[in-house]
């Protein structure tokens, strides 16, 4: 059994087919990217694995189990994605957005008749989940006041507050400072070995940085899969996508 | 002078010096003076402020049900004072069609209206922004057009006769406006301490996650639809209460109470008086009848000064007045 297997998976939007009969098998534990030009069916390849929007025909199976329905109901199967652009609740506390996020997975989630104060627990969680992230010293502080590196930070510790199995990253470094790019590297890299990261990102440095297994889609179909130095070595994808900079020489 | 004069002097000296406990006591006395005054108001005021205060009371449980929508889960509805109106011909029809007591006929309203709630709500949180105001406004005429034709409900003439609680048991009289405060003020608090309750529990929190970012609260597992008819239906139900004491505040229940002016005006409190905070809606309530009475003694026109008022506050005042109370706070501290 695999965390996430997608089989012969297909969505077209008219008659324009963006992934077309796609295959992909993620071992527990992996770390894997998923690299291509822009237009490869990248974010939609996320959106059909997280149920955003809904295949043409194939099958995405999350730890041997068929994932169908809807994205909360994937998402909470144990798969959790950040987004490309940020989004979370602005004008909500990164102590407030970190605590909603961990309560979906608690029993609590539904209970209207008790404060949120009573369920010590998740407030907890929501404070481990700040210090993985390194936000522990803006906890009070208003989302939409984070600097943009903080922002990707949040990002990534919203999805984690779910404690997924398999976590998706859309372009987590998209938009960072060197600085701030290092800083998230570390942070994904400290995360614990047995999640299963599956990563979309334009940027070699943090693909290579972070991943051991790259996938290469072009138009929607696996170009190559393989190790970063078999990617690195490969014609059709040096010729596709990499470009000369990236290429051992 | 004594030594024990001499201590008290200095323990008292020294808490005057103490900015936080001077302000600790600033706090207590703000939020102290207002509880004492609602208290002791039919005593210290005139008949007429006493039942202004009533009607202050019964908008501001109607302006909390629609700010449990409005503000805390930002679904701007028109339509809820067709739940207003529901509250008011429920306990119109138990008593003068079925002779039913209110001890039987204020529950069963409430429950109805919580069953009607699921599935207008299931129809209506299928959208957002506009089209959900517009989809509560044409749900709103539809039983404002009902209550006008029925017969059920005594056409556009209205019900008349709605009965206000027997209190005999504690020696009380209902019909003694002095006594129907003390009423209304019992079950305002109830009311806004059970929205208070909602807004401030993880059911509350997943609510303003979906008003901040509704996709968001998807992705992170939260079945957005059933939380919002969630909410839909206590706020129905808040309304409904409004509905149940203006009915028996005024002994009489029209189509006019299903009016998607109504609705307005309850939308218009909450802004007035800001939505972010469960004072907000009360603020917004008080000053909206106490400026409606005003206005009405100079013009018919009132509306008109109200949309200037509501286009000073979208402008100027974004957070209504509780907003603008806290930054001023937020700037000094």
């Amino acid at each position: 059994m695999n965390a996430l297997e997608v089989k012969n998976l297909r969505k077209s939007f008219g008659g324009l087919e963006v992934i077309s009969d796609l295959n992909l098998v993620v071992p527990f534990g992996q770390r894997r990217a998923v690299i291509g030009p822009n237009g490869a069916g990248k974010t939609t390849f996320f959106n059909l694995i997280t149920g955003w929007t809904p295949p043409t025909s194939g099958d995405v199976w999350i730890e041997g189990q068929r994932a169908v329905g809807r994205p909360e109901k994937i998402a909470r199967s144990g798969l959790s994605r950040s987004f490309q652009r940020n989004m979370f609740l602005e004008d909500l506390t990164v102590l407030e957005n970190l605590r909603i996020a961990c309560q979906a997975s608690h029993p609590c989630r539904r209970v209207f008749w008790r404060s949120t104060s009573a369920f010590g627990e998740v407030l907890e969680r929501a404070r481990m989940s700040a210090e993985r992230m390194n936000l522990a010293d803006c906890l009070e502080t208003k989302a939409k006041h984070l600097s943009y590196g903080q922002r990707r930070q949040l990002e990534v510790a919203i999805a984690l507050c779910a404690e997924p199995k398999i976590l998706l990253m859309d372009e987590p470094a998209a938009g960072t400072s060197p600085s701030e790019r290092e800083r998230l590297i570390n942070l994904i890299n400290e995360l614990p070995k047995d999640l299963t990261i599956l990563l979309v990102e334009h940027d070699m440095d943090v693909v290579f940085a972070i991943c051991e297994v790259i996938t290469v889609l072009s138009y929607g179909k696996v170009l190559a899969t393989g190790t970063r130095e078999q990617i690195q070595q490969d014609p059709v994808v040096i010729e596709a996508y990499l470009g000369c900079g990236h290429a051992r020489g | 002078m004594s030594t024990e004069a001499t201590i008290v002097g200095a323990v008292s000296e020294r808490a005057a010096a103490d900015p936080v406990k001077q302000s600790q006591r600033v706090a207590r006395a703000v939020i102290v003076a207002p509880v004492l005054m609602v208290l002791a108001l039919p005593w210290i005021s005139t008949p007429y402020l006493t039942i202004l205060a009533i009607e202050i009371m019964i908008a501001g449980v109607f302006a909390s049900g629609i700010n449990l929508l409005v503000g805390t889960t930002g679904l701007v509805s028109l339509g809820q004072a067709m739940f207003l109106g529901l509250g008011g011909y429920g306990i119109g029809i138990g008593a003068s069609v079925l002779g039913l007591p209110l001890w039987i006929s204020v529950p069963a309203t409430l429950a109805l209206i919580g069953v009607l709630a699921v599935g207008i709500g299931a129809v209506c949180t299928r959208t957002r922004g506009v089209e959900f105001l517009l989809i509560t406004l044409a749900f709103s005429q539809l039983f404002y057009g009902a209550a006008i034709k029925l017969r059920l409900t005594n056409g556009s003439d209205g019900m008349s006769g709605i009965p206000r609680p027997d209190l005999s048991f504690l020696g009380l009289n209902s019909d003694n406006p002095m006594v129907f405060y003390y009423y209304v003020l019992a079950v305002t608090v109830l009311a806004v301490a059970v929205v208070w309750r909602v807004v401030e529990s993880p059911f509350g929190s997943v609510l303003a996650a979906i008003r901040e970012n509704e996709r968001r609260a998807v992705a992170m597992g939260y079945s957005v639809d059933r939380y919002k008819i969630g909410a839909f239906v206590l706020a129905s139900i808040a309304c409904g209460v409004a509905g149940i004491l203006q009915a028996q505040y005024t002994y009489f229940i029209n189509p006019d109470s299903m009016s998607w002016q109504l609705s307005g005006e309850g939308v218009l409190m909450v802004i007035i008086g800001g939505a972010t905070a469960v004072t907000g809606p009360l603020i917004g309530a008080a000053v909206f009848v106490l400026v409606k009475q005003g206005l009405s003694v100079l013009t018919t026109e009132y509306m008109m000064f109200f949309g200037i008022f509501f286009m000073l506050v979208v402008a100027f005042f974004r957070g209504g007045i509780v907003g603008a109370v806290q930054s001023l706070f937020e700037k000094k501290s």
